[in-house]
C-alpha cells in the first residue's frame, strides 16, 4: 500500500507549458481547424500535417508562389461535418471547392471576408440556414454555386453588389421571397432558381415585398 | 470444486493443528518453530532472510520474529521488504498467538485465504505491496482485535466485504492501489475508532456513504482516483478530527457542501477532477487550519471569495480549470500570508492584474494563465520577491514589461506569451540570475533584444517568436552556456548570427526563420553538438556553409530554404538522424551527396530551385521513409535511378525542370501512395507508361514539355482521384482515350501541343468538374466538336484552337455560362455563331473561314441570303422599332393604369430612371436580349408555374399576378429601348 500522497497537488499545471511555440502559420492553422470539424472516412486529409511550416504541401491545397493558399479542392471527398469562421483566415483563397460532400450546418458568414474568392462551390451538401448577406463582400466572386442544399430564407439583395458575378446557382434549395433583378442578377436564367418552392419570381420593386412569402 | 475441497481439507488440518497447539500448552513456542520451519520451506527466499530460522538457534532470535515476554509465543512476524515470493503458506494459520503479521513489500502471489480469520489475536495485518490477487475474504471480519489493516497495492479485486464493519477496533484501514469495485460499504460507519482510511486508486463506484460521519476519530480519508459519484454527503462535515480529505479524480457532482466548514481541523482538501458545480462556498473560510486546497478541474463558477486573511495557514491553492469569473478580492492577502502556490489558470477571470495578490509576499508560484485578464502589469509586481514562477500567458495583458521585474531575483520561469504586450524588454531583465525560461512569444514587443539578457546565466529557453524585435542578435549570446532553446522566428532581426552563438554548446533547437538576418553561418557552429533542429528559412543568409557543420551529428530537422546559400550541401550530411532537409530556393551547387542516404529516417528531402547538377544518386533508394522528394528546378541530368522504386512511401515526387533523360520509368506505377508526380520540362522519351494507371491516389500528374511519344494509355482512366492532368507539349499521337471520362475529379486538363488526332471523344463531356481549363489546342483533332462539351458547366477556359475541327458549332456550347476564355480559332468550323458567343473577342473564332456573325463579320458578307434579312439594315430596324414602340406604348399605358390603381407611383419613377440606362456593357445587353427573346416562352411558362405554385396567394389576387408578370416584361422592354 503506497503511503497517502499528501503532495499530490498538481504542479503538472506548469508542465504542459514547457513546450515553446510551434507555429503561427494562420492559413495552416485555419485549415487544420477545418480538419478537426470534418469527418473524413476516406482519409483525404491525411497529409494535413500542422507541424509543417505552411500547408502548401498538403494534398488538396494549392498555394501561389508566396505560399498563400489559393485553392482548396475537397469536392466529392466523402467528408461531413461543419464549416467554421476560421476559413476567413485564408485571405488569398480564390477557389473554395467543397461540392458534393455531406457538409451540414450554416454557411459561416465570415466567408464573406474572402476578398480574393473567385469561385465558391458548395453545391451538393446539406447546408442549412440563410445565404450570408456578408457574401456581398466577395468582390472578386464570379462563380457562386450553392445549389442542392437545404438553404432557407431569401436571396440576400446585397448580392446585387457582386459586379463580377457570372454564374449564380441556388436551385434545389428551400429559398423564399423574390429574385433580385439588379446588377448581375439581370442575366441569370431560370434554371439558377429552379426547385425552390417558395421562391416567387423576380423582384417587383414596390409592388410586392422583397421577402414576399418568407 | 477441487480447490474448495482442498481449502476445506486445509481448514480441517488447521483446525486440527490448532487443537494440537492448545493441547501442547507451554510447548507452543516449539510448536511454532515446527510450523515456522514448514513456512520457511514454502517461501522462495532468494535474499536468505530466513537463514537464521534453524533449530540450532532459539526461535526468539530468528529474523523477523518477536516472542512474547515469556518467550512462550511468537507474537509478531515481520518479513517486510525481503524479496520473498510464493503464496501465503497455510502453516501460517497455526501461529494463532500472532498479534502482528507484516509481509509487506514482497512478491507474494495467490489470494488472501479465508483462514486468515483463524488468527484471532491479530492486531496488525500488513500485506501491502505484493502481488496478491482474488478478493478480500469475508472472514477478515472475524479478526475482532484488528487495529491496523493495510493490504493495498495488490491486485485485489471484487468488493470490499461489509464484514469489515465488524472490525470495531480498527484504527488504520489501507486498501489503496487495488482493483476493488462496488461501493464503499455503509458498514464502514461502524468503525468508531478509525483514524486512517485510504481507498485511493481503485474502481470503487456509487455514493460516499453518509454513515462515514460515524467515524468520529477519522483524521485521514482518501478515496481519490475511483469512480465515486453523487454528491459529497453534507454529513462529512461532522468529522471534526479530519485533517486530510482527498476525493480527487472521481465523478462527484453537485455543489461543495457548506457543511464542510465543520471540518475545523482540516489541513488538506483535494477535490480536483470531479464534476462539482456551483460556487466555492464562503464557509471554506472557516477552515482556518487549511494548508493545501485543490478544487481544480471541476465546473465551479462564481467569484473567488476565499480570503487568505482568514486562512492564514494556507500554502497552496489550486482552482485551475474551472469556470470562475470576476477578479480576485483586493484584500485577498495579508502581509503575513503563508501562501506559496496559487494556481488559477484556465478560468474566466477578468479585470486587471489582481493587485490584492501583491500582499501575498510569500508567493513562490503564480499561475493566472488562460484567463481574460487585461491591463498593464503593475510596476509593484516586484513585491512578490519570492516568486519563482510567473505564468500570465494567454490573457490580454497590454502595456510594456515593467523594469521592476528585474528585482524579482528568484524568478525562474516567466511565461507571458499570447498577450498583447508592447514595448521593449527592459535591460533590468539582466539582473535575473535564476531565470531559466522566458517565453514572450505572440506579443507585440519591439526594440532590440538587450545585451543584458545574456547576463541571465541560468537561461535554458528563450522564445520570442512572433514579435517585432529588431536590431541584431546580442553578440554576447554565447554567455548563455545552458541555453537549450533559442526561438527568435518571425521578428525583424537583422545582421549576422554572432559567432559566439556557437558556444551555447547545449543548444538543441535554433529557430531564426522569418527575419532579415544576413551574412554567412559562423564556423563556431561546429561546437553545437547537441543541435537537433535548425530553421533559418526566409532570411538573407549567403555564402558557402562552413565545412565544420559536418561534425554536428544529431541534426534531425534542417530548413535553410529561401536564403542565398551557395556551394555544396555536403556539410549538412554529417548526421544520420535527419528526418527533414529543406534547402529550397538557394544557390547550392554541386551534386546531391549520396551520403544523405545514411539518414534512413529521412521523410522530406527538398532541394528545389538550386543549381545542383549531376544525377540522382541511386543510394537514395535506401530512404524507405521518404515521403517528399523535391529536386525540381535544378540542372540534374541522367536517368531517374530505378532504385527509387523502393521508396514506397513517396507521396510527392517532383523532378520537373531539370535535364533528365531516358524513358519515363514504368516503376512509378508501383508507388501506391503517390499523390503528386511532376516530371515536366525534362527530356524524357518514349511512351507514357501504362503502369501509371496503378497510382490510384494520384491527384496531380504533370508530364508536359518532354519528348514523350506514342498514345495516351487508356489506363489513364484508372486515375479516378486525378485533379490535374497536364501532358501538353510532347509528341503524343493517336486519339484521346475515351476512358478519360472516368477521371471524374479532373478540374484541369491540358493535352495541347501534341500530335493527337481523331475526333474529340464525346465522353469528355462527362468530366463535369472541369473548371480551370480544357486545353486541346495545337493538335490534329478532327471531326465536329461534340455537343456534350456543353455539359461542362463549370468550365472557365476552353481552348480547341489550331486543330482540324469542322462542322458547325454545337448550340449546346451556349450553355457554358462559366466560360471566361474561349479559343476556337484556326479550325475548319462553319456556320453562324449563336448570340451567346458575341461577348468573346473575334480572335476566339478567327481562322475559321466559314464562321460568321458577331463578334465576327456579319454573315451577309460571307454567304446566305437569310442573313440578309436578319442583318441590321435600317429598314428592319425601323420595322422592329415601330412594332416595339407600339407594343411598348400599349403596355406602358396598361402599366401606368395599373400603377395608378396600385397607387405606387414612386416605383414607376425608379423603373424608368433605371430603364433610361447608364451605360450597360455589351455582354450584359446581349444577355438581356436572350432573356427576352431566346427563352421568352419558356420563361414565361416558368414564371407562371412558380406563381401558380404559391399556395399562400389568395385566389382573388390572381389577376394582380398576371399583371405583375406583364409589368416585368414591360420593364425589360423599356430597357431594350433605352439602349
Amino acid at each position: 500500500m503506497a503511503p497517502l500522497s499528501v503532495i499530490s497537488l498538481s504542479l503538472c499545471f506548469l508542465l504542459p507549458l514547457l513546450s515553446p511555440a510551434i507555429s503561427t502559420n494562420s492559413e495552416g492553422n485555419a485549415l487544420h481547424a477545418l480538419r478537426r470539424r470534418l469527418s473524413d472516412p476516406t482519409n483525404v486529409l491525411q497529409s494535413w500535417d500542422p507541424t509543417l511550416v505552411n500547408p502548401c504541401t498538403w494534398f488538396h491545397v494549392t498555394c501561389d508562389s508566396n505560399n498563400h493558399v489559393i485553392r482548396l479542392d475537397l469536392g466529392n471527398s466523402n467528408i461531413s461535418g461543419t464549416l467554421g469562421p476560421e476559413l476567413a483566415q485564408l485571405q488569398h483563397l480564390q477557389y473554395l471547392e467543397l461540392y458534393k460532400n455531406d457538409i451540414s450546418g450554416e454557411i459561416p458568414k465570415e466567408l464573406g471576408n474572402l476578398k480574393n474568392l473567385v469561385g465558391l462551390d458548395l453545391y451538393g451538401n446539406r447546408f442549412q440556414g440563410e445565404i450570408p448577406k456578408s457574401f456581398s463582400g466577395l468582390k472578386s466572386l464570379r462563380f457562386l454555386r450553392l445549389n442542392n442544399n437545404n438553404l432557407t430564407g431569401s436571396i440576400p439583395r446585397e448580392l446585387t453588389a457582386l459586379s463580377n458575378l457570372k454564374v449564380f446557382d441556388v436551385s434545389n434549395n428551400d429559398l423564399c421571397g423574390t429574385i433580385p433583378v439588379d446588377g448581375p442578377f439581370g442575366m441569370f436564367s431560370m434554371p439558377s432558381y429552379a426547385n425552390n418552392m417558395r421562391l416567387n419570381g423576380p423582384e417587383l420593386k414596390g409592388l410586392v415585398p422583397y421577402n414576399f412569402g418568407c | 470444486m477441487d480447490s474448495t475441497q482442498i481449502s476445506r481439507f486445509s481448514l480441517f488440518i488447521t483446525v486440527f493443528s490448532c487443537i494440537l497447539a492448545f493441547s501442547f500448552g507451554d510447548n507452543s513456542s516449539s510448536t511454532d518453530a515446527h510450523w515456522l520451519l514448514r513456512i520457511k520451506s514454502k517461501l522462495v527466499d532468494p535474499a536468505g532472510v530466513l537463514q537464521s530460522w534453524s533449530l540450532r538457534a532459539h526461535i526468539c532470535s530468528w529474523n523477523g520474529l518477536t516472542c512474547s515476554h515469556d518467550e512462550a509465543f511468537v507474537i509478531a512476524l515481520n518479513l517486510s521488504a525481503s524479496t520473498l515470493s510464493g503464496s501465503i503458506p497455510t502453516e501460517l494459520w497455526n501461529l494463532v498467538s500472532l498479534q502482528t503479521l507484516d509481509l509487506s513489500l514482497n512478491l507474494i502471489t495467490g489470494s488472501i485465504p479465508p483462514e486468515i480469520g483463524l488468527l484471532r489475536n491479530l492486531r496488525t495485518l500488513i500485506l501491502f505491496a505484493n502481488n496478491l490477487s482474488g478478493k478480500i475474504p469475508t472472514e477478515i471480519g472475524l479478526l475482532k482485535k484488528l487495529q491496523v489493516l493495510r493490504i493495498g497495492d495488490n491486485m485485489l479485486a471484487a468488493q470490499i466485504p461489509p464484514s469489515i464493519g465488524n472490525l470495531t477496533e480498527l484504527r488504520v484501514l489501507g486498501l489503496a492501489y487495488c482493483q476493488l469495485n462496488g461501493s464503499i460499504p455503509a458498514e464502514i460507519g461502524n468503525l468508531k475508532n478509525l483514524v486512517f482510511l485510504d481507498l485511493q486508486h481503485n474502481s470503487l463506484s456509487g455514493f460516499i456513504p453518509a454513515e462515514i460521519h460515524n467515524c468520529e476519530e477519522l483524521q485521514n480519508f482518501a478515496a481519490s482516483n475511483n469512480m465515486l459519484d453523487g454528491e459529497i454527503p453534507a454529513s462529512i462535515g461532522k468529522l471534526k478530527s479530519l485533517q486530510i480529505l482527498n476525493l480527487a479524480n472521481n465523478s462527484l457532482s453537485g455543489p461543495i457542501p457548506p457543511e464542510i466548514s465543520g471540518l475545523s481541523n482540516l489541513q488538506y482538501l483535494n477535490l480536483l477532477g470531479n464534476r462539482l458545480n456551483g460556487e466555492i462556498p464562503w464557509e471554506l473560510n472557516h477552515l482556518v487550519q487549511l494548508q493545501k486546497l485543490d478544487l481544480s478541474s471541476n465546473n465551479l463558477s462564481g467569484t473567488i471569495n476565499l480570503l487568505n486573511i482568514h486562512l492564514q495557514n494556507l500554502q497552496v491553492v489550486v482552482f485551475s480549470n474551472n469556470a470562475l469569473t470576476g477578479s480576485i478580492p483586493s484584500n485577498f492577502c495579508l502581509k503575513n500570508s503563508n501562501l506559496q502556490q496559487l494556481f488559477l489558470a484556465q478560468n474566466k477571470l477578468s479585470g486587471g492584474f489582481p493587485l490584492g495578490l501583491l500582499n501575498c509576499s510569500s508567493l513562490q508560484q503564480l499561475d493566472l494563465s488562460n484567463n481574460n485578464l487585461e491591463g498593464e502589469l503593475p510596476p509593484t509586481i516586484d513585491k512578490l520577491e519570492k516568486l519563482t514562477d510567473l505564468l500570465l500567458n494567454n490573457n490580454s495583458f497590454n502595456g510594456s514589461l515593467p523594469p521592476e521585474i528585474g528585482n524579482m531575483s528568484n524568478l525562474e520561469n516567466l511565461y507571458l506569451f499570447d498577450n498583447m504586450i508592447t514595448g521593449s524588454i527592459p535591460v533590468e531583465i539582466g539582473k535575473l540570475q535564476s531565470l531559466s525560461t522566458i517565453y514572450l512569444y505572440d506579443n507585440q514587443m519591439s526594440g532590440s533584444i538587450p545585451m543584458e539578457l545574456t547576463n541571465c546565466a541560468s537561461l535554458t529557453a528563450i522564445d520570442f517568436f512572433g514579435n517585432h524585435f529588431s536590431g541584431s542578435i546580442p553578440e554576447t549570446i554565447g554567455k548563455l552556456k545552458d541555453l537549450v532553446l533559442l526561438q527568435l522566428r518571425q521578428n525583424d532581426l537583422s545582421g549576422p548570427i554572432p559567432p559566439s552563438l556557437g558556444y551555447c554548446k547545449k543548444l538543441q533547437q535554433l529557430a531564426l526563420a522569418d527575419n532579415k538576418l544576413s551574412g554567412s553561418l559562423p564556423a563556431t557552429f561546429r561546437f553545437l553538438s547537441q543541435l537537433s533542429t535548425i530553421t533559418l528559412y526566409n532570411n538573407s543568409f549567403e555564402g558557402p556553409l562552413p565545412y565544420s557543420l559536418y561534425s554536428i551529428r544529431n541534426l534531425k530537422i534542417i530548413n535553410f530554404s529561401h536564403n542565398k546559400f551557395s556551394g555544396t550541401i555536403l556539410p549538412l550530411t554529417g548526421s544520420n538522424s535527419l528526418t527533414a532537409l529543406d534547402l529550397t530556393n538557394n544557390s547550392f551547387s554541386g551534386s546531391i551527396p549520396s551520403r544523405l542516404a545514411i539518414s534512413t529516417n529521412l521523410g522530406r528531402l527538398r532541394l528545389a530551385n538550386n543549381l545542383l547538377n549531376g544525377s540522382i544518386p541511386s543510394e537514395l533508394g535506401r530512404l524507405k521513409e521518404l515521403i517528399f522528394l523535391d529536386l525540381s528546378f535544378n540542372n540534374l541530368t541522367g536517368e531517374v535511378p530505378s532504385q527509387l522504386s523502393t521508396c514506397q512511401k513517396l507521396q510527392h515526387l517532383l523532378l520537373n525542370d531539370n535535364h533528365f533523360t531516358g524513358k519515363m520509368p514504368s516503376w512509378l506505377g508501383s508507388l501506391q501512395d503517390l499523390g503528386e508526380l511532376h516530371l515536366s520540362s525534362n527530356n524524357f522519351q518514349g511512351q507514357v507508361p501504362a503502369e501509371l494507371g496503378n497510382c490510384s491516389r494520384l491527384l496531380k500528374l504533370s508530364l508536359h514539355t518532354n519528348n514523350l511519344s506514342g498514345q495516351i494509355p487508356h489506363e489513364i482512366g484508372q486515375l479516378t482521384s486525378l485533379n490535374v492532368l497536364n501532358l501538353q507539349r510532347n509528341n503524343l499521337s493517336g486519339s484521346i482515350p475515351p476512358t478519360i471520362q472516368q477521371c471524374k475529379k479532373l478540374y484541369e486538363l491540358r493535352l495541347s501541343e501534341n500530335l493527337l488526332s481523331g475526333p474529340i471523344p464525346s465522353e469528355i463531356g462527362k468530366l463535369t468538374e472541369l473548371q480551370v481549363i480544357l486545353d486541346l489546342s495545337r493538335n490534329l483533332l478532327s471531326g465536329e466538336i461534340p455537343s456534350s462539351l456543353g455539359d461542362l458547366l463549370k468550365l472557365e477556359r476552353l481552348n480547341l484552337s489550331f486543330n482540324r475541327l469542322g462542322g458547325e458549332l454545337p448550340s449546346s456550347l451556349g450553355q457554358l455560362t462559366s466560360l471566361v476564355m474561349l479559343n476556337l480559332s484556326n479550325n475548319h468550323l462553319r456556320g453562324q455563331l449563336s448570340s451567346t458567343f458575341s461577348g468573346f473577342p473575334p480572335t476566339s473564332f478567327s481562322g475559321n473561314d466559314k464562321l460568321c456573325g458577331p463578334p465576327l463579320t456579319s454573315c451577309m458578307d460571307s454567304a446566305g441570303h437569310e442573313n440578309n434579312i436578319l442583318s441590321s439594315t435600317a429598314v428592319v430596324c425601323i420595322i422592329v422599332a415601330i412594332v416595339f414602340t407600339s407594343t411598348v406604348i400599349c403596355l406602358v399605358m396598361i402599366y401606368m393604369m395599373l400603377r395608378m390603381w396600385c397607387n405606387m407611383r414612386e416605383v414607376l419613377i425608379s423603373n424608368s430612371s433605371e430603364g433610361g440606362g447608364n451605360g450597360i456593357e455589351q455582354i450584359k445587353r446581349e444577355d438581356q436580349e436572350r432573356w427576352m427573346y431566346g427563352d421568352e416562352k419558356k420563361r414565361k411558362g416558368e414564371y407562371w408555374r412558380v406563381m401558380s405554385s404559391m399556395a399562400f396567394v389568395p385566389s382573388q389576387n390572381h389577376d394582380d399576378h398576371i399583371s405583375s408578370s406583364c409589368i416585368f416584361q414591360v420593364k425589360m422592354d423599356t430597357k431594350k429601348l433605352g439602349i
